[in-house]
């Protein structure tokens, strides 16, 4: 449990990004935040009551990141006092939506609202369709539609799955993205690394995906 | 989703509550109470209780006296099934808790009635999220358990739910009731669970009708006494956790489940319900701060951070002492009823609201510093145009001006 964590003069500290996982109940958030941290599907996942927590230390040009997800819950009555203590000091924000629940996808919407009532609209935000495993190419929300909306609030999109083990690069790309993002964000790194960490960026390779390729369904 | 990878079990067990990486290994030893189960029908049959430990003789002894009250019931007060039940190893068996609980909150066998089928109930507008948990409800059944009998079960539970909130409209529906509501059908059956369930949400003294308010504010007001109640304890303790700022979320999902969601011994969480079944409503708050006040060494020594207290307290460990818990939060209620705390809670709550006050400051602050200090970021759903290097002639201007916005996201303090 114990992390070096005590502030030793002249010792760094590890930077810590705080990230804020949004979305209805049931779309895949707790699962989506334990491929990423734990590399695996959860496959007994539970419902979410209130705030969990999960964090993983990644590796950005040789320095040691600690990424924080805090992962929520969706029933609307926990959001109102419950959860705001936790938007406190976030960086970021994933929003998640399933592809087969269009209604998921319209909350939207409304999560992007609760974004901004705390103060988040210019924090990197990412959007994220789950569940690409399932259904057929038709019963599932079409990209272009999806990336409309992406492009409208100039956050990136992501179509991955939790569960599919040849997904998990894309689950990561995610994470990593913003990760990257709040990186080259930091102060004085600004001026030291222009140009420098180009070649080395997570591709959104899912971004430019057709929705040609996604044969690949577990369920129906 | 029923498609098994050979390292789900192993994998879902680190992820009961909390779930930090850092201590995914610890609890490994998970559910420890798996039995082949053959026939659900009755629910004495699940009988997954059973640890096949060694028993010791006090135990021995309190199950000889149980046998003798339940075989004559008639004559047995109330009293005395609230003595067994609040003793050490409260009711022992879920053969006697099915017989005692009813017993314990007043439920006739009148009231034990044959529930409607599924398809009448699914029109409510509260059905899909109920099925949604529901469906994610694997881990509370006994491993082992034949797929049609669970499924079977998981429909018992949705109905049992489903009619407590249509009997009384106002009571809503709270992520986590279905956990207490699956211990119920567990131990007592489908037809038992309902009435014990009614009487639990519903009347002035019910513990569970403040969870299932049109809000979450009754709950939190509640979950208040917390704090109070660890400072009555060790001061210092008290000192720590609110220096930390974690709040009281990491207890929400004991409080609303009575720990059925957060522990992985299905003995513990049946031995808590003996108990909490006949206690006062905050009683469970009580034995959420002798909970803290047990694993203080582990508190003392966590960082005063939000984060990793959060992931401290979130986590239970397989092996916490409930009977000795038990003991302490009876004492702590004893010497300090929740009227006494009054006046601290309302401290608290005032504390933080100032805090909320500010917090809403900042963000405007945050929201205003960041939509001065560089455009909105439009552009960045293609990470090139993020790294493109700005216009030479503006570029000076440019950084700079993101340079402040940044420091503020970062240091909002320094801005007040
Ligand atoms: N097929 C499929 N099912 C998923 C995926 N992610 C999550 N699920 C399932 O969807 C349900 C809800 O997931 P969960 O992570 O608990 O949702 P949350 O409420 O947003 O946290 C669970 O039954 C998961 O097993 C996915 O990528 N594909
Ligand atoms: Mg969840």
């Amino acid at each position: 449990m114990s992390e070096p964590n005590e502030s030793v003069p002249g010792l760094k500290q590890k930077k810590v990004f705080k990230i804020i996982v949004l979305g209805d109940s049931g779309v895949g958030k707790t699962c989506l935040t334990y491929r990423f941290c734990e590399g695996k599907f959860l496959d007994k996942s539970e419902a979410t009551i209130g705030v969990d927590f999960r964090e993983r230390t990644i590796r950005i040009r040789n320095e040691d990141i600690k990424l924080q997800l805090w992962d929520t819950a969706g029933q609307e009555r926990f959001r109102k006092s419950m959860v705001q203590h936790y938007y406190r000091n976030v960086h970021a924000v994933v929003i998640v939506y399933d592809v087969t629940k269009p209604e998921t996808f319209h909350s939207i919407a409304n999560w992007m609202q609760e974004v901004e009532s705390h103060g988040l609209t210019g924090a990197p935000r990412v959007l994220v369709g789950n569940k690409c495993d399932c259904g057929t190419p038709e019963s599932r929300l079409a990209t272009t539609y999806a990336q409309r909306l992406a492009d409208k609030h100039g956050m990136p999109l992501f179509e991955t799955s939790a569960l599919l083990e040849s997904e998990c690069d894309n689950v990561e790309s995610i994470f990593m993205t913003l990760a990257h993002k709040l990186y080259s964000k930091q102060p004085l790194r600004v001026l030291s690394v222009e140009g420098e960490n180009k070649p080395k960026l997570v591709t959104l390779s899912r971004q430019k995906r057709s929705n040609a390729d996604s044969g690949s369904c577990l369920c129906s | 989703m029923e498609s098994n990878s050979p390292d789900a079990e192993s994998g879902d067990k680190c992820a009961i509550n909390g779930d930090c990486s850092l201590t995914s290994n610890k609890d490994s030893n998970g559910l420890n109470h798996a039995k082949n189960i053959d026939d659900i029908s009755t629910p004495s049959e699940l009988k997954f209780d059973e640890d096949f430990e060694f028993e010791d003789s006090d135990v021995t002894e309190k199950r000889k006296e149980l046998e003798k009250c339940l075989s004559n019931p008639d004559v047995v007060n109330l009293e005395q099934w609230v003595h067994f039940a609040k003793s050490k190893g409260g009711l022992i068996s879920d053969e006697y808790r099915r017989k005692i609980w009813p017993l314990l909150v007043g439920v006739t066998q009148e009231e034990m009635t044959v529930p409607p089928s599924l398809d009448e109930l699914s029109t409510h507008p509260e059905y899909n999220q109920v099925v949604l948990d529901v469906n994610r409800s694997l881990k509370r059944f006994p491993p082992g358990i034949p797929y049609e009998q669970r499924v079977a079960l998981q429909d018992q539970l949705t109905v049992l739910i489903l009619r407590v909130i249509i009997k009384y409209p106002h009571l809503k529906y709270y992520q986590g009731y279905h956990d207490v509501a699956i211990t119920l059908l567990l131990v007592c059956g489908d037809k038992a669970s309902f009435p014990l369930l009614c009487r639990l949400s519903y009347g002035p003294n019910a513990p569970l009708a403040p969870f299932m308010q049109a809000t979450m504010k009754p709950t939190q007001h509640l979950l208040n006494y917390m704090l109070p109640i660890i400072r009555r304890g060790d001061d210092r303790l008290a000192e720590c956790l609110e220096k930390s700022g974690v709040g009281t979320m990491f207890a929400l999902p004991w409080y609303l489940t009575w720990f059925g969601h957060s522990l992985n011994r299905y003995t513990d969480v049946v031995r808590l319900y003996d108990y909490f079944l006949c206690a006062p409503p905050l009683f469970p708050v009580y034995v959420t701060a002798a909970l803290v006040l047990h694993r203080a060494p582990d508190v003392l020594a966590c960082d005063a951070d939000m984060a990793m207290m959060h992931c401290l307290l979130s986590r239970l460990p397989d092996d916490l002492p409930f009977e000795d818990i038990l003991v302490t939060a009876k004492k702590l209620y004893e010497e300090n009823d929740p009227i006494d705390l009054d006046g601290e809670v309302a401290a608290l709550e005032k504390r933080e609201e100032e805090q909320r006050r500010l917090d809403e400051e900042r963000m405007r602050r945050r929201a205003a510093g960041r939509a001065g200090g560089r455009p909105v970021a439009r552009g960045w759903s293609y990470l090139p145009v993020v790294l493109r290097r700005p216009g030479p002639r503006r570029a000076a201007f440019a950084l700079a001006a993101a340079l402040l916005a940044v420091y503020v996201y970062y240091r909002p303090d320094l801005f007040r």
